[in-house]
C-alpha cells in the first residue's frame, strides 16, 4: 500500500495553513495570503472563494459534520476559521463571514465540531480551552493553562476532549466534576493530536520528530523512530485503518498500528495540516510552500486463497490467480472506497455502487445501487454479506438482495470496527457502544433480534466479538475477549435460558473461527492456541485442555494480529507489518467434516490414522455432544480417561432413553437439565438418586419430600454417608424427617428394584421388539490395556 | 629707414598692391596663429574623442568585470547549496531507502514463513504417504 501524490500547478503565494474537504471531490484551502481557495477534482479547476481582510491570519479550519446520525444536515454548510488575531469566524460555503466570536487572547490554534455538530471547541495561544454552541455562544471555559494549546480533538463518543499541553497530553471529560487523565507523550512540545472514533486510538505528533499512537488509556502502541524534522501534522482515516503523517519535505501512510506502509518525499516544505475526504479515499496536505498536495492510496492488497488483488488506480483493479497466473482486470466507473475478498467473492464498493463478483467469473460482476455513498465497513460470511454505512448495516445476499437491515437503537454505526460487528451465515452479532457489556444479536436473514430482544450480557466490557461459521444455527456459538483478555465461549441461540458464558482462555490478544469449520485459533499469551472443538466446554470442560493444540507464539514477536483463518493457514500480522503464516493441521477440519455428517466411523478412522490425543479428545467431545456412546467409548478409551469410559458403559446400559440422556446431560455437568429431563419423564426415583449420587442431600431430600416416594431411600443413604464418614447429623430437614421413618434397606432395595423394573417395562413397552435385558458388564481395565496394544482389536469396536 | 608715410598713416599695400590696414607681416603672423591654433583644437578634440573611447572602454570593462565577479559569487553560492541539496537530496533518499528496507525485511519475514509452512506441508505429504 501507498500514496500516490501530485502537486497541482496552482498554488497559494504564503504558505497554505490548513485544508478541509466538503465532498470526496472538493477540498478548501486558507492561506497565510489571505485567500481562501477551492480545488475541484474532477475538473481540476482551482477558484478563489474569497479574498479575507488583511488583518485576518487563518490557522485552523473545520467543515461543520455533513451527516449526524446518518441524517443528512438541513444546515446550511458552514465552517469554523479561527484567526491570529483571536476570533473565530462562522463561513459559509461561499466564503462570506456570517459570524466573528472575539475568542481568546492570542490567536486561535485550534477549533473542531463535535461529531453531532452541536458544539464547537477552540483552543487558543492563552492556554484556554473553550466550548461554543453551534451558533458560536460561549458555553464554557473547559481548561485553562499557562502554555499554549497546539491542538485539540475530540473523544469518539464526543463526550472527551484531548488537547496538548507542551509535551503532555490530556484527556478531559466534559463533565466538571471528572478527573483528567494526563500523561507525557513526547520529549518535545507536541504539535498535532488526533483521536479516531472508529477504533478509539490516539495519535500525537511533537517537536521531538516522533510520532506515537496510544489507546484512551493513555497507554503507548508505537513510537516512531526519530524523523529529521518536527512531525506538523497528524491525521486518521474515518475508517481507523490507517492514518497520515506530515513533517518537512514528508508524507507517510502508517497502518493504524503504527508501522509504515509508505514514504513520500514531495517538494512540499512542511505539511502543516492534513485532511481525509469523508469516503476516506482522498488526502489533502497544507504545504509550507504555497501548494496543497493530494494523495489516494494504490496498491493496497487483498489475498484470498489462489486470489490476489491489487489496486492499481482509484478506478481500477487487479485480479491475478497464482496458481496459473491468470490475469484479470477491473475497471470501476467511480473511485473505489472499499473491497473485501472472502468465502469465495469480492465485494467492492464505490460512492454509489456496490460490485459483486465471483472468483469463477471476473466478467461479470453483479451491481446494485447503494443508498448511501459512504460504506465504512464490509463483512462476509458464506452466504451473504454485510455492508455497514453511516445510515444502518444492511445485509445482502451474493445475488445482491437485500436480505435484512438489523437496528440497533440509538447506534452510530459508521463507527463500528470490525472487533465489534460480526457475521455468520444466520446470525449477526453487534457489541454495543454507550454499553460495552451488551452483544445484541440479531437473526441475520430476517433483521430481527434473537431471544426476544433481549441483548447478551457479560459481566465485563466485551473487547472482540466473533461468531462461528459452520454447522447449523441452532448450535451456533459467539467467542468474544473481555477487558480482562480472558476469551468466552457461548450459544447464541439459548431458548429463553440463561446464557452459560463459559471461559476457554486467559490474556487472548486476538482471534479467528476457521472459515470452514468450527475451529477456533488465537493468541494466548506467548502460545499460539488452536481450539480443535471448543463446543467441548459445554460437553465435557475437563476435557477442554486436551481438545487445545498450542505452539511457541515467539516468532510472530510482540502484539501480533490474526488476520483470518482460511483452510489450514492462518494469517497473521505482526507488530512491524510484516505477514506470518502458521499452518495448523488438516485432521480437524476433516474430522469437524465426518461428524458433522454423522459419519462417526470415519471418524474413528481418520484419528486411528492421524494417531494425535488432541484429535481423539475432540472427537470425544463431538461424539457426546452428538449423544454418540460407542464412539465417544472408543475416543475417551484412546484418551485414557477410564473413569469416562466407564460411565459411558453405564448410560449404554441404562433402560430407558430418558435417563440415557439425563445421563449424558449429566455427564455434561448440566445437573439441572438432567433432573428436569427426568421429572418431565416421570422417573422420580431416578431424579432423586442423581442428587443422591453427587451428594446432593438437600436437593434429593426436596424432590423425595415433593413426590411423597423414596424419602426413606434418601435418608438411608445420608446415614450411610454419615457412617462412613463418622460424622453427626447436623442438617435440620434431615434430623425432622429421621423421626419417626425407619431406615430398612432390604425394603429400599427392593423399592429400587422395582423402580428399575417399571423404568425397564416403560421403555419396552414403546419400542418393539423389547430391548434383551443386557446383564451389566463391568469394566475391565484389562481390556481397555488390549485396545491401547493391540490396534487389531481397534475394528472390533 | 625713411618712414613710409602711408605706413604711417596705418596703410599698407600687399603683394597683391591692395590696401590694407593691417602690416601685412602682423597679418602673415596672426595666419599663422591661427592655422596653429585651428590644429591644437583640432588635435585637443582628437585627444577628447580617444580618451573619452578610453573611458568607456574601461567603464564597460569594469562592467564586465563587475558581472563576472557578480557571477563567479553566484557560482560559488550556488556551488555551496548544490553541495546542501546534495546533502538533502540525500537524506531524502536515505529515508526512502531505509523505508524500503523496512519493507524488504517485512518480505524477508513473510517469505520465510511462508517457506517454513511450505516445508511443514511436505513433511506432511511425506508422512501421509508413509502412513498409507
Amino acid at each position: 500500500m501507498r500514496l500516490k501524490t501530485s502537486l497541482q500547478k496552482d498554488k497559494h503565494k504564503e504558505l497554505v495553513c490548513c485544508v478541509g474537504w466538503t465532498t470526496a471531490d472538493e477540498l478548501y484551502s486558507c492561506s497565510d495570503d489571505h485567500q481562501i481557495f477551492k480545488w475541484n477534482l474532477l475538473n481540476n479547476e482551482t477558484t478563489l472563494v474569497v479574498q479575507l481582510q488583511d488583518d485576518i491570519y487563518p490557522i485552523d479550519l473545520h467543515w461543520f459534520p455533513k451527516t449526524v446520525g446518518g441524517k443528512k444536515q438541513s444546515l446550511a454548510e458552514i465552517f469554523v476559521l479561527t484567526s491570529s488575531d483571536g476570533k473565530f469566524h462562522l463561513a459559509s460555503k461561499t466564503g462570506r463571514i456570517e459570524k466573528s466570536v472575539e475568542a481568546h487572547r492570542g490567536a486561535v490554534l485550534a477549533g473542531r465540531w463535535n461529531y453531532d455538530g452541536t458544539s464547537l471547541i477552540t483552543a487558543g495561544e492563552d492556554g484556554q480551552i473553550k466550548i461554543w454552541s453551534k451558533s458560536g455562544m460561549l458555553r464554557s471555559t473547559l481548561a485553562q493553562q499557562g502554555s499554549p494549546v497546539y491542538s485539540v480533538a475530540w473523544g469518539p463518543d464526543s463526550d472527551r476532549i484531548l488537547y496538548t499541553s507542551g509535551k503532555q497530553l490530556i484527556i478531559k471529560p466534559l463533565q466538571p466534576s471528572s478527573k483528567a487523565l494526563q500523561w507525557k507523550a513526547h520529549d518535545g512540545i507536541v504539535l498535532k493530536v488526533d483521536w479516531n472514533s472508529v477504533n478509539d486510538l490516539i495519535l500525537s505528533g511533537g517537536e521531538d520528530c516522533k510520532y506515537k499512537v496510544w489507546d484512551s488509556y493513555g497507554r503507548q502502541l508505537y513510537s516512531s523512530a526519530l524523523h529529521d524534522y518536527p512531525i506538523t501534522s497528524v491525521a486518521w482515516a474515518p475508517d481507523g485503518e490507517v492514518f497520515a503523517m506530515g513533517s518537512f519535505n514528508t508524507l507517510r501512510l502508517c497502518d493504524k498500528t503504527g508501522w509504515s506502509y509508505a514514504l513520500e518525499k514531495p517538494n512540499t516544505g512542511s505539511i502543516f495540516s492534513l485532511a481525509w475526504s469523508a469516503d476516506g479515499t482522498q488526502l489533502a496536505g497544507a504545504c509550507g510552500n504555497g501548494h496543497v498536495i493530494f494523495a489516494h492510496v494504490v496498491e493496497q492488497r487483498w489475498a484470498w486463497k489462489s486470489f490476489e488483488i491489487t489496486l492499481t488506480k482509484r478506478r481500477s483493479m487487479q485480479v491475478r490467480n497464482v496458481t496459473n497466473d491468470a490475469v484479470d482486470v477491473l475497471e470501476f466507473r467511480d473511485p473505489i472506497i472499499k473491497a473485501s475478498l472472502s468465502h469465495s467473492h469480492l465485494v467492492v464498493t464505490t460512492s454509489l455502487q456496490c460490485y459483486v463478483y465471483s472468483v469463477k467469473n471476473w466478467n461479470t460482476p453483479l451491481i446494485f445501487d447503494l443508498k448511501e455513498g459512504t460504506v465504512s465497513l464490509i463483512l462476509q460470511a458464506e452466504r451473504h454479506f454485510l455492508l455497514v454505512d453511516g445510515a444502518g448495516i444492511y445485509v445482502f445476499s451474493y445475488e445482491g438482495r437485500l436480505v435484512s437491515s438489523p437496528k440497533v437503537p440509538g447506534m452510530r454505526t459508521d463507527i463500528l470496527n470490525a472487533q465489534a460487528i460480526s457475521l455468520s451465515n444466520d446470525t449477526v452479532a453487534i457489541r454495543g457502544k454507550t454499553d460495552e457489556k451488551v452483544i445484541f444479536l440479531f437473526d441475520a436473514l430476517t433483521g430481527k433480534p434473537l431471544a426476544d430482544g433481549k441483548p447478551l450480557t457479560h459481566k465485563l466490557e466485551v473487547m472482540e466479538i466473533a461468531l462461528d461459521q459452520c454447522g447449523v444455527a441452532a448450535d451456533r456459538k459467539i467467542a468474544l475477549i473481555d477487558k480482562n483478555r480472558d476469551l468466552y465461549l457461548t450459544s447464541v441461540r439459548r431458548f429463553s435460558r440463561e446464557p452459560i458464558i463459559s471461559k476457554i482462555g486467559t490474556m487472548v490478544h486476538t482471534m479467528a473461527w476457521n472459515d470452514s469449520a468450527n475451529i477456533l485459533c488465537a493468541i494466548q499469551d506467548s502460545q499460539f492456541t488452536v481450539w480443535y472443538y471448543p463446543n467441548a466446554v459445554f460437553v465435557d470442560q475437563e476435557l477442554l485442555p486436551k481438545t487445545l493444540f498450542s505452539k511457541d507464539a515467539s516468532e510472530f514477536s510482540r502484539t501480533p494480529q490474526i488476520l483470518n483463518y482460511v483452510g489450514t493457514l492462518v494469517t497473521i500480522r505482526r507488530a512491524d507489518g510484516s505477514l506470518v503464516y502458521s499452518s495448523v493441521s488438516p485432521y480437524p477440519a476433516m474430522l469437524h467434516e465426518h461428524t458433522g455428517a454423522s459419519r462417526w466411523n470415519d471418524a474413528l478412522r481418520l484419528c486411528r490414522f492421524a494417531k494425535d490425543q488432541t484429535l481423539w479428545a475432540s472427537l470425544a467431545a463431538m461424539a457426546m455432544a452428538s449423544k454418540e456412546l460407542t464412539a465417544a467409548e472408543v475416543a475417551y478409551a484412546a484418551i485414557g480417561e477410564v473413569d469416562k469410559v466407564q460411565y459411558i458403559n453405564y448410560i449404554k446400559e441404562l433402560p430407558s432413553k430418558e435417563s440415557s440422556l439425563a445421563h449424558i446431560l449429566l455427564f455434561s455437568g448440566h445437573v439441572q437439565e438432567a433432573e428436569t429431563m427426568l421429572l418431565q419423564a416421570g422417573l422420580i426415583y431416578q431424579a432423586i438418586q442423581i442428587h443422591i449420587n453427587l451428594y446432593n442431600w438437600d436437593r434429593a431430600l426436596e424432590l423425595a419430600v415433593k413426590h411423597k416416594t423414596h424419602v426413606d431411600t434418601v435418608l438411608a443413604h445420608r446415614q450411610k454417608y454419615l457412617q462412613d464418614f463418622s460424622k453427626k447429623e447436623t442438617n435440620k430437614r434431615f434430623l425432622q424427617y429421621s423421626e419417626g421413618v425407619e431406615v430398612d434397606w432390604e425394603k429400599i432395595q427392593a423399592k429400587v428394584e422395582m423402580e428399575l423394573a417399571k423404568e425397564r417395562e416403560r421403555a419396552a413397552g414403546r419400542t418393539l421388539p423389547p430391548p434383551p435385558f443386557v446383564e451389566p458388564v463391568l469394566f475391565q481395565p484389562s481390556a481397555l490395556w488390549a485396545l491401547f496394544t493391540r490396534p487389531t482389536l481397534w475394528g472390533q469396536l | 629707414m625713411d618712414r613710409d608715410p602711408l605706413a604711417e598713416a596705418g596703410l599698407h599695400f600687399d603683394e597683391l598692391n591692395k590696401l590694407r590696414v593691417l602690416d601685412p607681416e602682423v597679418r602673415q603672423k596672426t595666419t599663422e596663429l591661427r592655422e596653429e591654433c585651428k590644429d591644437f583644437v583640432d588635435k585637443i578634440v582628437q585627444f577628447q574623442k580617444i580618451v573619452g573611447g578610453l573611458i568607456e572602454h574601461v567603464d564597460q570593462l569594469a562592467k564586465e568585470a563587475e558581472t563576472e565577479k557578480m557571477k563567479a559569487i553566484g557560482a560559488r553560492n550556488l556551488l555551496k547549496s548544490v553541495a546542501k541539496q546534495r546533502e538533502a537530496q540525500q537524506q531524502q533518499l536515505q529515508a526512502l531507502i531505509a523505508e524500503k528496507k523496512m519493507q524488504l525485511e517485512r518480505y524477508r519475514i513473510e517469505y520465510e514463513a511462508l517457506s517454513k509452512v511450505e516445508a511443514e506441508q511436505n513433511e506432511f505429504i511425506d508422512q501421509f504417504i508413509l502412513q498409507k
